[in-house]
């Protein structure tokens, strides 16, 4: 935070965005998730020196810390995490083609060199960095019993690492540079009016509504004939649910702010992501294995509608009240 | 009064089947499909001076249009992940055939037909796979399945025939995507979109694929000239710091020519150009940005001409003096030199693209 502080201490007042909605997103609600991601990446990083065996609850506490550090930010795809694809190298997910376990695989079979040298592992396979790398690290069956014992270690510590520095490189840039973009919008090449900056903010809360309800939750549910339990995010951690979970409570948390001074809107949509994450919190699969039980399955695609309501207010309501409203074309992405 | 087109609608009634031509429904020059005021959908034919020539419902959101060579048949495609097209008579107005995606297949939202109207051609996903396909339908036999090709990339979005031949060119978007998610985007990190070029058999003859940092850039939409030369339109999926270009040109067996304007006018496409089309005399090359609210003009030399503006502006296609687009406000424009002068306005949003009738 003392760097932001600095950066923005170094711009002329009237620079400053006069939108307190980009202000309350910026300092309420990306600027202290990225900082714990980053804090959260170096613990890990410490936690994996500190014991890199895959079972050990402290590196297991860690990965899951900063884990979830990740998942309250991973709807905040723009800039920072953007830039030198540094939010695919945290997160390469979906894998449709099972990359992160072949590349995982190739690197201890041959005892590549990379993966005990974090900075070169910066070069390898994308899929084989981030936190979806480390959980098959940590929890596959067998990834975790492959190849050689020590090598696995120094992998671990090196994924782990490299985490780290790419959250830190997140967090630095939001604090040194991204920031000040979006808070002096209007008067800088990238955000050219305080709208545009508006509509990225919102763009970020759709995306993230999507991603959680088509992606999250759509790619395990699969179809009714052809259900996908396999196919649910992070089910080697257990954790497939509790990101459906904590993303949610993400995006309510920047609705809210983006609802601003409309009360109307503000209390329906925090009753909405409340009745929604109260949903998920009673749902009792962590791993949506239940997507094949149709009892399970039918509670899941319930919580997959919530979000479609909710999706449906963000767009039909909260657009037009932050003056964003979709149009036909533009908003059609085709 | 007894109109030939009631005339004719008589005539159809009875059994006696005249052969019809697009001048029977009145020479529209382009297709589009639009959503009206009260929300159900159409497919429109455009007269070319703006003017809507029929009207036929739509079950739902279209895309584009496929115009059949001759007859006065249209392709109406649903939007994506639609798995249906319908065939309409542009001059009855009737339903004469319904095309299904195969099992575990949906279609884009583009197609197009063989010089002599025999075969239609549609974009394909083979979702299971993450494969691009290209179907291959007999129209003589009401549309029936006859086979398909690869398209030798993932997301096959606008394909095209190249004019006074039958060599298909396709622009495999490179993103995949399953209807389990939507659309949902599932491999931004390893996309590889590519334009490929398909012999009237099928087989490759060409293939484009960009430098390395442009893997992210999505190539979309074509349009084609006379000499073979094509232009592709380009939705850029990486960092939005970055602003690489969105429009290029291509001759199969050369290198690429991209073409961008002057910042902050390039900047302000957003990153995403809907639709491309040369002018009818294929000096010009233009895009829209509906994002950006956008049309932007180049001489196909590469120079920049102009940037206009009009809001959620996307379809585009050759026009009396350049080019006729169209926006989601109804609107339809003609550029004249390089100004944008709004032909007409209509109760409708009109829907991505702008499909030219053959003359």
């Amino acid at each position: 935070m003392r760097a932001l502080i600095f950066a923005l201490a170094l711009l002329p007042l009237p620079a400053l965005a006069q939108s307190p909605v980009v202000t309350q997103a910026v300092e309420a609600h990306i600027l202290p998730r990225m900082e714990t991601l980053a804090a959260t990446g170096t613990a890990l990083a410490n936690a994996a020196q500190a014991d890199c065996h895959p079972t050990a609850p402290d590196l297991r506490a860690a990965f899951h810390a900063a884990t979830d550090a990740w998942i309250a930010v991973s709807h905040l795809r723009f800039g920072p995490t953007e830039d030198q694809n540094r939010g695919f190298a945290l997160a390469f997910w979906p894998d449709t083609r099972g990359l992160t376990p072949r590349n995982l695989t190739a690197l201890i079979d041959a005892q590549d060199p990379a993966g005990r040298d974090p900075a070169a592992y910066a070069e390898v396979s994308i899929a084989a960095r981030g936190f979806y790398a480390l959980e098959f690290l940590l929890y596959d069956p067998e990834i975790t019993a492959t190849g050689n014992a020590a090598y696995r270690c120094a992998l671990v510590q090196t994924v782990s690492g490299d985490i780290a520095a790419t959250t830190a490189a997140i967090a630095d840039d939001w604090q040194t540079r991204y920031a000040a973009l979006l808070l002096t919008a209007g008067q800088n090449d990238l955000y050219r009016s305080e709208d545009e900056a508006l509509r990225t903010l919102f763009s970020a809360l759709s995306t993230g509504l999507e991603f959680t309800a088509d992606t999250r939750l759509g790619r395990p549910l699969g179809s009714f004939d052809r259900p996908r339990p396999t196919r649910a995010e992070m089910r080697r951690a257990g954790r497939s649910l509790r990101n459906v979970a904590l993303s949610l409570g993400s995006l309510q948390d920047l609705a809210l702010i983006l609802a601003d001074d409309n009360t109307v809107l503000h209390d329906q949509l925090n009753a909405a992501f409340a009745a929604t994450i109260a949903r998920a919190n009673t749902l009792d699969d962590p791993t949506f294995a239940g997507t094949a039980d149709p009892q399970t399955r039918i509670r899941i695609e319930a919580l997959q509608q919530r979000i479609a309501d909710i999706r449906n207010l963000v767009a039909q309501d909260l657009g037009p009240s932050l003056g964003v409203a979709a149009g036909f074309n533009s908003m059609d992405g085709d | 009064m007894v109109t030939r087109r009631g005339l004719l609608a008589g005539l159809l009634a009875t059994g006696i089947l005249p052969r019809l031509s697009w001048a029977d429904a009145g020479n529209p020059a382009f297709l589009s499909a639009a959503r009206r005021a009260d929300g159900a959908h159409i497919l429109a034919g455009i007269s070319p001076t703006g003017d809507i020539l029929f009207r036929l419902p739509l079950p739902g959101r279209g895309h584009a249009g496929a115009a059949h060579p001759t007859l006065p048949q249209a392709l109406a495609f649903a939007r994506r992940p639609g798995t249906f097209a319908l065939v309409l008579n542009c001059v009855t107005g009737e339903q004469t055939a319904r095309l299904d995606a195969p099992e575990g297949r949906h279609f884009y939202g583009h197609g197009a037909f063989s010089s002599d109207g025999s075969r239609l051609y549609t974009t394909e996903n083979d979702y299971d796979a993450a494969r691009g396909v290209i179907g291959i339908w007999d129209v003589a036999a009401g549309y029936r399945r006859i086979g398909e090709w690869d398209s030798h990339g993932i997301g096959p979005h606008e394909l095209l025939r190249l004019p006074g031949s039958d060599t298909l060119v396709i622009a495999n978007g490179g993103i995949e995507t399953h209807p389990d998610s939507g659309r949902a985007k599932l491999n931004i990190p390893t996309m590889q979109p590519s334009l490929v070029y398909l012999s009237p058999e099928g087989a490759l003859i060409d293939q484009l694929t960009l430098p390395p940092e442009l893997h992210q850039n999505s190539i979309r939409h074509i349009a084609a000239r006379a000499d073979g030369t094509v232009a592709f339109a380009m939705q850029w999926q990486g960092s939005n710091t970055a602003h690489p270009p969105l429009l290029g040109l291509h001759r199969t067996g050369q290198p690429p020519q991209l073409l961008t304007a002057q910042d902050p006018d390039h900047r302000s496409l957003q990153g995403y150009a809907g639709s491309t089309a040369f002018s009818t005399d294929g000096t010009r090359v233009a895009i829209t940005s509906p994002r950006g609210g956008l049309i932007q003009q180049f001489d196909t030399d590469g120079t920049f001409l102009s940037s206009l503006t009009a809001p959620d502006i996307c379809g585009l296609g050759p026009g009396p003096d350049g080019f006729t687009a169209t926006s989601g406000t109804g609107a339809l424009y003609a550029t004249q030199a390089l100004t944008l002068m709004q032909q007409a306005t209509h109760p409708l949003a009109w829907d991505n693209h702008l499909t030219p009738i053959p003359a």
